[in-house]
């Protein structure tokens, strides 16, 4: 998937015009559900902070629970398969589906597969690939990026599906209702879940003592490509392991309800290995992918490695006053909101994602909903830190030298007075010679940066040490007056 | 040689500055735990209906043939693909069958997975199917997936109706997890919670059921 962090003001500033009225009127609405969904506990704050202690264990605990969920898995007769990166995880797949001869693989919904771009080198390799999932089918035929983690294509208005489906999946009768269009995407994929030979989905929880996967949803997209093919595999980000299999329901419990605001999903489908010989559907060989593709260095860091707690239920999007301004696109990758500020950074490095992380109110509205208890604010400004001191771990270099000798007078002369009041006096001038209603909006030069996303209030005339010194010889002097009197 | 994959990314993780285990509160209290049977079942209905389910209560398998009968009617089924646990095999479905003048067929008539799919996919009106646990917390149903238990007879079929006995009502999931993995050598190869029909809202958030899986479920609770 192409990289589009940078550019994240451009298409942010577009994406601004276009108002996306649905989010903003439809948040009290989400909030509204999630919150009675929540209440369906007898003690929902104590059930979300016990989801924040499970993954607080899992990833304090994570590779011991990998290496017990691996032999646990093997036992049950899966296949584990380990990979470095996107390309070690991509090229093996490709390579089982060739060896097995698969045409066409149907996919569940799954974050990992598009972090590592496996679509593109299956299809590259001759191996189509159909998402299931109604709205990444959409958004596959469209060639566009998920707007929203749980309904990626939330935003494309229903004559574009309608359009898209009558092009490219044959739809017979043009309609805009939603149900029929969804009718005919059932039509058309229930062909290829009925001959599909290879199945590719992720994980939402792994458990380590039972070596068992499972998958959370509501289609039944994920159980058709668990049980119709003959080769299963499953891909998962390393950090998806919990403990035990109370821990991974009690996470499910939180999923549900801070997802879709539903007790429970549709289906919740645990699998503990192949099928036995004497059944008649279900995988002849499961195939499980643990993919590193940056965690095992992100890990190094002990703050950073508390955005691996997520759990990928999307709460903290709706929750977020700049999505809910400026949707999905502009994180310009897999993830986005809150849940992409704090994970694209660190799986693409910070020197290439740099607005993600400033992009924020700091408002903690994400931190105050996440049910995995990651402290959003905390590793924005962590990954600041980080970013102007320069870091291997989480890939920033230092700022430039100039910045630095700037930023190393700036210090100096701030913290003594008789620098900064003459500075003051020295800088009024310049600053007030072109204020566009009061504020300074563009500077050429070496604070063209600075200016890009900040105004500068023009400077009073007069400053408070200067009007503090004034009244004080006003005061002495009215004094020494009266006492002439 | 060159070190593994796996022993590369595991002893990076290893060699990692170590994070003390946070200390674990109690689990936190989960009310349906300690309902009674009736309060199970009630609580069992309303969630279920709450997410598009059906549910009816018969007092016995006598009762549970007649709602079938009338099910099969209301929706004009002519050919079901029936699981062969032993719920199912307890009501001999295939003498049902041919009172009610439907053709029913199990797993077990195919000799090929491809055969197989065949049938569940284009050939079947509903699937019918027990199950091996009703959990009240959410109104789900808890299939156990072996040879008796084919994973697309609830699946495929547009309509999925299952028959569960009352004493297999539980309150929450762990009492689930507690029966099927507890000292197991031997896990079942899936096990599958079922709430309610298939659904999406993924064009512009309208809801709807039957997005994949079936459009309808229909659960009969049989006993007092």
């Amino acid at each position: 998937m192409e990289v589009k962090t940078e550019q994240f003001s451009e298409i942010a500033r577009e994406e601004l015009r276009k108002a996306y009225t649905f989010l903003k009127a439809g948040a009290n609405f989400v909030r509204m559900r999630r919150e009675a969904a929540l209440s369906t506990f007898p003690d929902a704050a104590a059930a979300q902070a016990y989801g924040a202690i499970i993954r607080a264990e899992a990833i304090s605990r994570l590779p011991e629970l990998l290496e017990e969920f691996e032999k646990n898995a093997l036992s049950n007769g899966a296949k584990v398969f380990w990979a470095r990166d996107a390309t070690e995880a991509s090229q093996y797949i490709v390579g089982l589906a060739k060896e097995r001869g698969i045409k066409y693989v149907t996919k569940g919904k799954s974050m990992v597969t598009e972090e590592i771009g496996l679509n593109e080198v299956l299809e590259k390799n001759g191996v189509k690939t159909w998402e299931t999932d109604l709205g990444e089918f959409i958004i596959q035929l469209l060639g566009v990026t998920p707007f929203h983690i749980v309904g990626p294509a939330i935003n494309i208005p229903v004559e574009k599906v309608r359009d898209l489906f009558m092009e490219k999946i044959d739809l017979k009768e043009p309609t805009l209702d939603p149900v029929q269009l969804g009718h005919a995407a059932r039509i058309f994929l229930r062909d290829k879940f009925h001959r599909v030979e290879m199945g590719i989905v992720g994980v939402n929880v792994a458990v380590a003592e039972t070596g068992t996967i499972l998958n959370v949803e509501n289609e039944g997209n994920i159980r058709f490509s668990k049980s119709s093919p003959r080769t299963q595999i499953s891909v998962m980000s390393l950090e998806k392991v919990v403990p035990t299999l109370e821990d991974a329901l009690h996470l499910v419990r939180l999923l549900c309800r801070n997802c879709t605001a539903q007790k429970l999903s549709a289906y919740v489908s645990m699998d503990n290995g192949p099928k036995k010989s004497d059944e008649i559907d279900g995988p002849e060989e499961l195939i499980v992918v643990i993919v590193d593709n940056g965690r095992s260095r992100i890990y190094q860091d002990e703050i950073a490695r508390g955005a691996m707690r997520c759990i990928r239920c999307g709460a903290c999007l709706s929750g977020c006053p700049v999505y809910r301004q400026i949707g999905g696109y502009a994180y310009g990758w897999v993830y986005s909101g809150p849940m992409g500020q704090v994970l694209n950074p660190l799986l693409l490095g910070l020197e290439r994602t740099q607005d993600l992380y400033r992009a924020t109110t700091l408002c903690g509205s994400c931190k105050s909903i996440c049910p995995a208890g990651i402290d959003h604010p905390g590793l924005f400004l962590h990954y600041r830190a980080k970013d102007v001191s320069g870091d291997a771990i989480l890939q920033t270099r230092k700022p430039p030298m100039m910045e630095r000798i700037f930023f190393r007078l700036w210090t100096w002369a701030v913290t003594r007075h008789r620098m900064w009041n003459w500075g003051v006096r020295f800088v009024r001038p310049f600053v007030n010679k072109q204020p566009h209603e009061g504020m300074l909006r563009e500077v050429g030069g070496l604070f063209k940066g600075w200016f890009r996303s900040r105004d500068l209030p023009s400077m009073a005339k007069k400053t408070f040490h200067d009007r503090w010194i004034e009244m004080q010889k006003e005061n002495s002097e009215g004094r020494n007056q009266n006492e002439r009197e | 040689m060159k070190q593994s994959a796996r022993d590369e990314i595991l002893s990076k993780l290893k060699a990692a500055p170590r994070k003390p285990i946070p200390s674990r509160p109690g689990r936190p209290v989960l009310r349906e735990i300690s309902l009674t049977p009736g309060e199970l079942i009630e609580s069992f209905s309303k969630n279920l209906s709450q997410e598009g389910g059906i549910v009816h209560r018969v007092k016995d398998r006598r009762e549970a043939l007649e709602k079938l009968s009338q099910i099969a009617k209301a929706e004009g089924l002519k050919k079901v693909m029936v699981s062969t646990d032993d719920v199912i095999a307890s009501l001999n479905l295939s003498a049902w069958g041919k009172e009610n003048d439907l053709r029913v067929i199990t797993s077990q008539d195919f000799d090929s997975r491809d055969s197989f799919k065949d049938a569940v996919f284009e050939e079947v009106d509903a699937g019918i199917t027990g199950a091996d646990f009703a959990v009240a917390e959410s109104g789900t149903l808890g299939l156990i997936h072996d040879k008796d238990q084919a994973r697309l007879t609830s699946l495929a079929p547009i309509l999925h109706v299952a028959i569960v006995p009352v004493e297999r009502m539980v309150g929450v999931y762990e009492q689930v997890i507690e029966k099927i993995f507890r000292g197991k050598k031997n896990l079942p190869s899936q096990f599958c919670f079922i709430t309610g029909p298939s659904m999406t809202g993924d064009i512009r958030g309208v809801p709807f059921k039957g997005m994949h899986g079936p459009r309808k479920i229909i659960v009969i609770l049989v006993g007092e």
